[in-house]
């Protein structure tokens, strides 16, 4: 597939995408669950889809970076749920990097399987954009770790049998240097997952707790205290998506149904304000481009893709706001209008809010943009 | 007239039912029920004088001003109180004596059915029409429908009364973000009894009250945000020592006395001044920005608060759904604007 051209691989992509997606998952209102986005999974294993960023020889498709993200783009467009695809996107990649002999062939065929299903343990109630404060501990006992504490924003732990956790193994060290990354069943005794409503009140996130968990000295990876530059490392290009200009041009278009429906798409009023954000969407889709470039080139993008982030979701939040302002009393509404999911401008709204606190908050984003791209004293 | 003792008088009142440290258990357990809100509840306000807090004293109620009615429901704001009191008071002011025992007494909820499109402040459209005892027609979003006993419908020239129940009353609630609901009201040819009356100004009341709530609604949430910024701790400080948040709060609290300012401001006027075009000026005013500055400062506190304020067990997301179905109701800050603009041309002022 590396061979082809870029175009003629958009158009393999989208051939088999609209010929082998399922119909009933297409543009969901919600983060998918397992068993509804399962289908999918399979379809993309079967086909030897799943992995697009593995080397061939672990399974995956070996696919520069640059096609990996027309792959994206296309099931974007398509209007493909987001599988659960912590076992692609992190463990995987990260055994390949760091993880033993062993630990590949026991866990990456389980990933293309779809029999591991994984879930992150990296947040905890008080460390949330200060990540490196955690405070769950794996302390050492004889063979094993023993892991205590709690992490919070654990995507999908309801669906999920295995976590991978940062946890604290040195409590003496500088906190970045103290970590270790460790990948746990979620059937090991001592875990327990209470499910976090969200404001849109979908339970995509848990909390779990890890009461005397005990793991063995293997489910370690890398080195005990070397976990959080593993981490970090993982982020790698993958920071670039969240700036991607998806979502708001996908809720441009939502934003497009409502105003016919209302009956407003024609008012001078509507038009001038929906012109601001569809400019607002073909110029960030433009800034996107320069660093989908550096990317294709084999670059990593450096601190300044912050700035995507920073556009792209209050881009996002500005057109949920019109959204409501278009929708009036509609807006208040719990269910989408008339039983349309097109026309869904509480959800989009709802949906747009949490855009610029995770990943990094863009106050977090900020500061990184002003000290590590501007070099702004303090 | 009101005076400053009577405000804070009716303030205090308040506390027992909506307190400003309430843990707004009884909100979240309300909230995706049926009909949303308590009958007992909504008793004990009745006692307190609160339906009748306009309605003259000759027909058994306080004969107070908007400015009282307001200071009161702001309270009822920052406590989230779903007892649709804003709408049956407006329908309260609008029946005759001999039908408000009951309902005074917290026995019978009218509530009003004027709407009959979204983002207006039209009464009576001709979408809905009385003859010969009968109504026919459709109102919309009907506040907490699901609990009324009766409706009191706006129709060209007058008002009509319909039970509930009644042969060709058909109701439909869809249930709102703030986990109440709203109603959809059809009327095929049902009975109804005429009343003479005019709602506009119990309407122009009603935007009033709704801005106050909003009021409370904002300034309760960005207290309790300003609290947890002296309390939560990121990278061994206070968040709130952080020049990025120390910003936007300030700006939050910006909008929240913009918005006390010009509620206050407009309630006076209603109270004061007999310039009908000037008192509907002040609350499209009054309801624009308490609209805009409810939806600035909930989603603002949402940021602040970062990841926890995304839970739905975290307090921030209540007030920002109430926002949600309060913006836009009685008209959103968009009509409000273009009235006010009709109202007050430019060149027009002294």
């Amino acid at each position: 597939m590396d061979d082809l051209s870029d175009e003629a691989f958009r158009l393999v992509v989208r051939a088999w995408v609209v010929a082998n997606y399922p119909p009933e998952i297409r543009n969901p209102l919600k983060r998918l669950h397992w068993n509804e986005c399962k289908s999918w999974y399979f379809k993309l294993a079967e086909k030897g889809w799943l992995c697009p960023g593995w080397p061939v020889e672990y399974g995956g498709m070996g696919l520069s970076p640059g096609k990996q993200l027309i792959m994206l783009d296309e099931f974007e467009r398509h209007g493909c749920a987001r599988t659960i695809d912590q076992g692609v996107l992190m463990v995987g990649p990260l055994l390949i990097a760091h993880g033993t002999d062993e630990q590949r062939a026991f866990f990456l065929p389980k990933v293309l399987s779809g029999e591991h299903i994984w879930c992150q343990g990296y947040s905890e109630p008080n460390a949330g954009s200060d990540l490196a404060s955690l405070r769950t501990l794996a302390e050492r006992d004889g063979d094993d770790y023993v892991i205590n504490g709690q992490k919070i924003w654990t995507s999908m732990a309801m669906d999920a049998n295995w976590i991978y956790v940062l946890a604290r193994t040195d409590r003496q060290a500088k906190k970045q240097e103290g970590i270790g990354f460790f990948l746990v069943p979620m059937d090991t005794p001592g875990i327990t997952v209470r499910p976090l409503m969200t404001l849109d009140l979908n339970e995509e996130f848990a909390e779990t707790f890890f009461d005397n968990v005990r793991v063995p000295a293997s489910a370690l990876v890398g080195q005990p205290n070397r976990g959080w530059s593993m981490a970090k490392a993982l982020l790698g290009f993958e920071r670039i998506f969240v700036g991607s200009p998806k979502q708001s041009a996908y809720a441009l278009a939502r934003l497009r149904d409502l105003a016919e429906r209302m009956g407003i798409s024609e008012d001078g009023s509507f038009l001038k304000v929906f012109n601001r954000h569809r400019l607002d969407v073909e110029d960030l889709t433009d800034l996107y481009g320069v660093y989908v470039e550096q990317v294709q080139r084999g670059e990593i993008p450096g601190p300044d893709v912050s700035m995507l982030k920073v556009f792209q979701t209050e881009l996002y939040q500005r057109i949920g706001e019109t959204m409501l302002d278009v929708a009036g009393e509609h807006g208040g509404m719990l269910e989408p209008m008339e039983g349309n999911r097109a026309l869904n401008p509480a959800g989009l709204f709802l949906q747009s809010r949490p855009s610029t606190i995770y990943s990094g908050t863009n106050e977090i984003q900020r500061n990184i943009l002003s000290k590590n791209v501007l070099e702004l004293p303090g | 007239m009101t005076n400053a003792d009577d405000l804070r008088m009716i303030r205090e009142s308040a506390a027992g039912i909506a307190p400003r440290t309430s843990d707004l258990k009884r909100i979240r357990a309300l909230r995706f029920t049926e009909p949303g809100f308590d009958r007992t509840v909504w008793r004990e306000m009745c006692e307190m004088g609160w339906l009748g807090l306009l309605v003259p004293e000759d027909q058994g109620g306080s004969g107070l001003g908007v400015q009282a009615f307001c200071a009161l429901t702001e309270e009822l704001g920052a406590a989230l109180i779903p007892e649709p009191l804003i709408a049956a008071a407006m329908a309260a002011r609008l029946l005759p004596s001999d039908m408000l025992p009951d309902v005074m007494a917290g026995d019978r909820i009218v509530l009003p059915a004027w709407q009959e499109k979204p983002l207006s402040l039209d009464l009576a459209d001709g979408g809905t029409m009385f003859a010969g005892g009968r109504v026919t027609g459709k109102k919309v979003f009907v506040p907490m429908a699901a609990g009324a006993d009766a409706f009191l419908v706006t129709v060209p020239g007058g008002l009509a009364l319909v039970e509930r129940g009644a042969a060709g009353v058909h109701l439909e609630c869809q249930t709102t973000q703030d986990g109440g609901n709203s109603g959809t009201l059809t009327l095929d040819n049902a009975h109804a009894v005429w009343i003479d009356g005019d709602a506009s100004a119990a309407l122009e009341t009603a935007c009033m009250a709704t801005s106050a709530y909003l009021l409370g609604v904002m300034d309760r949430v960005f207290g309790i945000t300003m609290e947890y910024l002296k309390t939560r701790e990121q990278f061994g400080r206070k968040i709130g020592s952080f020049q990025a948040l120390q910003h936007r709060s300030a700006d939050l609290k910006i909008q929240v006395s913009l918005a006390r300012a010009t509620v206050n401001a407009a309630a006076k006027t209603q109270d004061e001044s007999g310039d009908s075009a000037l008192r509907k000026a002040a609350v499209s005013r009054a309801k624009a920005r308490a609209s805009d500055a409810a939806s600035i400062v909930t989603r603002g506190c949402i940021q602040l608060h970062g990841g926890i304020g995304y839970t739905d067990a975290a307090d921030p997301g209540l007030f920002l759904r109430k926002m949600m179905v309060l913006a836009p109701a009685y008209g959103s800050a968009a009509v409000h604007r273009a009235r006010f603009r009709d109202l007050a041309p430019v060149g027009d002022e002294d």
